[in-house]
């Protein structure tokens, strides 16, 4: 019974023991009678091994080494080494402690070092934006459901390196439209959050790990977000600032119309699916109510907050407050006034759709990545103006930070006319953010040496994402120059962490309005087929100050009438070159 | 001349470990196997020494290696064929002499010792 183990434990010694005397000990083992003295072999077998691992490394590789010391077949001696070293077990695990640590402590260094050529992540977290086209609530129920879904990142992606820009910095790469196949845990995990429409709203989590200079996008997602701000389909986790609230339908823009178009073309299946409107009972009311809770207390940035408002829920839910409600967008919207009652949080939403929700939407198609790249291109990916302005003072000004996969030669082209410019002046008043990446690509012409801008912390994975600038881009003279940002109340999110960043590391002068106040993500989770729960469940936190300007916005350096911006920031530029 | 030379050398490998030195005594008398050595071990010492395997042969590893005992390999005709056969060299057995005056010393003086300790009658 107990041989087995004891041949085992004489396997386990060292190779030369091994072949020197296993047999012989398994002999005195078979010549043992009794079980009390196997056992008591099975223990000197294992003190054995023991010893012969801890206190005799000089033995490990007799018989191996002795070969080495016979002369050559040749008679010519050629290599003879001195008595083989066998270094003594503390000097081994000597070896291995210090080994550890030396390792340890280069990779610490690499990580605070200046030169982060080996640590160049640029996690590309997708900003809110807020829809620029009014929204239309009875629209929502008719055709919006609310379901996130996220687009996995394509293997099948296609590395293009524009030539109008330098390779060390904008190294694209496009990608095939995402798959379809990543769950809703997966959505937290990442520091991505986007929202989409196309009557199947999805939040979306970009890539985490980017090549060293590349920034691959997601147009897919972009895309969606783009329709999302086009057309009277309200996205599953669109923080719409009050300022931003819907304006009537009739104001809506032509491009709308087109946007539509494509949404019912693209998602024909989806429109066949409304079902006629639910009465809602106790044990659906109860069923929302828990999946709320539950999804609050796991994602929601403030844990705290997060248990009021699942308290406040179930509260509301004892108290029979909640029982007259039968209508499904009712109750959405009560639950969303019960949890911003409070919590205070407007972006804390719950939503109803008429129709079913899929637990796996399709993926975003290539028509949609075409869509949004030719949409991109057409507007010059929202650079307005790109111009000198006196006393060779650049100027530019453009309303979202598109996907830097999409728009990183445009970046590259505009930033280069300005190149020899004394100043610069940001224009980000109607900017209404966007990608994580862009941000990163505008603020790297900023600096000369990779710079830390901010950090994404993900309640629901307990993680934390860093956003750095890239490389600097040979030839860039920017770095240097007194650089100036515009704000506005109706800058926000990607825009305002943008001028926040620069703020905090004091690379720019910020003048006009505080801004909107943005400084959380969220994402859209999908409680059954009609109810989905937007929660915030990431917070962008600076470096510097440790936190961001959710509900304060970023306040100016200069304070005066957005209006007033420009000229008040070039009259500023004017003045710091002539003290230069 | 030799011999003190020979004593020299042995004393620095003084004072041997009771493994060692046990085992070196099982192999005085005659060539013997790791299980024979065992039970000669705990012979002599009336059963109060019991030798296990790992001990016998990590011992054995190094005297083999210090040139105390010489591995004979396998006798044929024995019980069991795995067994292999152990001398003492004449260095071990230089070895087990000097160790054994230097515990004839030790007896001798500790005897002493204990004599002169003893409380005499008045």
């Amino acid at each position: 019974m107990l041989r087995p183990f004891y041949r085992c434990v004489l396997c386990l010694h060292p190779r030369a023991f091994r072949q020197r005397f296993a047999d012989e000990m398994l002999s005195i083992f078979d010549h043992t009678a009794g079980k009390p003295a196997a056992i008591r072999l099975l223990a000197d077998g294992l003190i054995s091994l023991a010893r012969q691992w801890t206190l005799r490394p000089e033995f490990w590789h007799e018989h191996e080494l002795s070969p080495s010391q016979q002369p050559a077949p040749d008679g010519i001696p050629s290599f003879y080494t001195l008595d083989p070293f066998r270094p003594r077990a503390g000097a081994v695990i000597h070896g291995l402690v210090l080994s550890t640590l030396v390792f340890c402590l280069t990779c610490f260094a690499i990580r605070y070092s200046w030169i982060h050529v080996l640590h160049v992540r640029i996690p590309e977290v997708q900003f809110e934006s807020p829809p620029s086209i009014p929204v239309n609530p009875s629209i929502v129920a008719s055709a919006g459901p609310e379901k996130p879904t996220v687009p996995a990142r394509s293997e099948n992606q296609a590395s293009v390196t524009p030539s109008a820009a330098p390779q060390s910095a904008v190294k694209v790469s496009a990608q095939a439209p995402p798959a379809p196949t990543a769950t809703r845990d997966h959505i937290a995990l990442k520091p991505g959050v986007r929202s989409s429409a196309a009557g199947r709203s999805q939040s979306r989590v970009s890539s985490d790990a980017q090549p060293a200079v590349g920034v691959a996008g997601q147009p897919t997602g972009q895309l969606a977000q783009e329709s999302a701000m086009s057309s009277d389909l309200q996205s599953n986790l669109l923080p719409v600032p009050d300022r931003l609230r819907p304006q009537p339908q009739a104001q809506q823009p032509k491009a709308q119309d087109a946007t539509r178009e494509i949404v019912s073309e693209i998602v024909p299946e989806i429109v066949s699916t409304v079902v006629a409107d639910v009465k809602l009972d106790a044990a659906a009311r109860q069923r929302v109510i828990q999946g709320a809770a539950a999804n609050l207390t796991k994602y929601y940035v403030d844990p705290n907050a997060a248990k009021k408002m699942a308290d406040a829920l179930r509260a509301h839910e004892k108290n029979g407050d909640d029982d007259a409600t039968t209508d499904g967008k009712a109750f959405a919207d009560l639950l969303t006034r019960q949890m911003m009652d409070v919590s205070h949080d407007k972006y804390v939403t719950m939503v109803y759709s008429t129709v079913t929700t899929p637990e796996n939407p399709p993926a975003p198609t290539a028509k949609e990545v075409a869509l949004y790249r030719k949409e991109m291109l057409e507007s010059n990916c929202t650079f307005e103006k790109v111009k000198i302005l006196p006393h060779n003072i650049a100027y530019v000004k453009f309303n979202k930070f598109p996907d830097a996969s999409i728009c990183g030669t445009t970046v590259a082209s505009a930033m280069a006319s300005l190149n020899h410019a004394d100043a610069i002046i940001f224009d980000l008043r109607d900017n209404r953010g966007g990608y994580s990446n862009m941000v990163a690509l505008v603020a790297t012409y900023l600096f000369d040496r990779p710079t830390h801008l901010n950090d994404f912390y993900n309640r629901g994975e307990n993680s934390t994402e860093q956003s750095w600038t890239l490389p600097p881009v040979p030839g860039n003279r920017l770095a240097d120059k007194p650089a100036f940002v515009l704000t506005s109340p109706t800058t926000f999110s990607a825009a305002e962490g943008f001028s926040y960043d620069l703020k905090m590391l004091k690379r720019a002068t910020l003048v006009g309005e505080t801004t909107s106040g943005r400084g959380h993500m969220g994402m859209g989770h999908r409680i059954d087929d009609h109810f989905t729960i937007r929660v915030p469940g990431i917070r962008v936190v600076n470096p510097i100050s440790k936190t961001n300007w959710e509900g304060t916005g970023v306040e100016p350096d200069v304070k005066v009438k957005a209006a007033d911006a420009l000229a008040t920031a070039q009259r500023l530029a004017e003045m710091k070159l002539r003290q230069e | 001349m030799n011999g003190d030379l020979m004593n020299d050398d042995c004393s620095s490998f003084l004072p041997l470990s009771p493994a060692t030195l046990h085992i070196l005594l099982s192999l005085a008398a005659d060539d013997l196997h790791g299980y024979a050595i065992m039970q000669e071990v705990a012979r002599q010492s009336e059963g109060k020494y019991k030798l296990g395997p790992g001990t016998l042969y990590d011992n054995l590893q190094k005297m083999i290696q210090r040139k105390f005992v010489q591995e004979l390999g396998r006798r044929p005709g024995d019980d069991d064929p795995r067994r292999r056969y152990y001398r003492l060299t004449s260095l071990g057995r230089g070895v087990l002499t000097a160790e054994t005056d230097r515990l004839s010393e030790v007896v001798r003086e500790a005897r002493l010792r204990l004599q002169v300790a003893k409380p005499r009658r008045a």
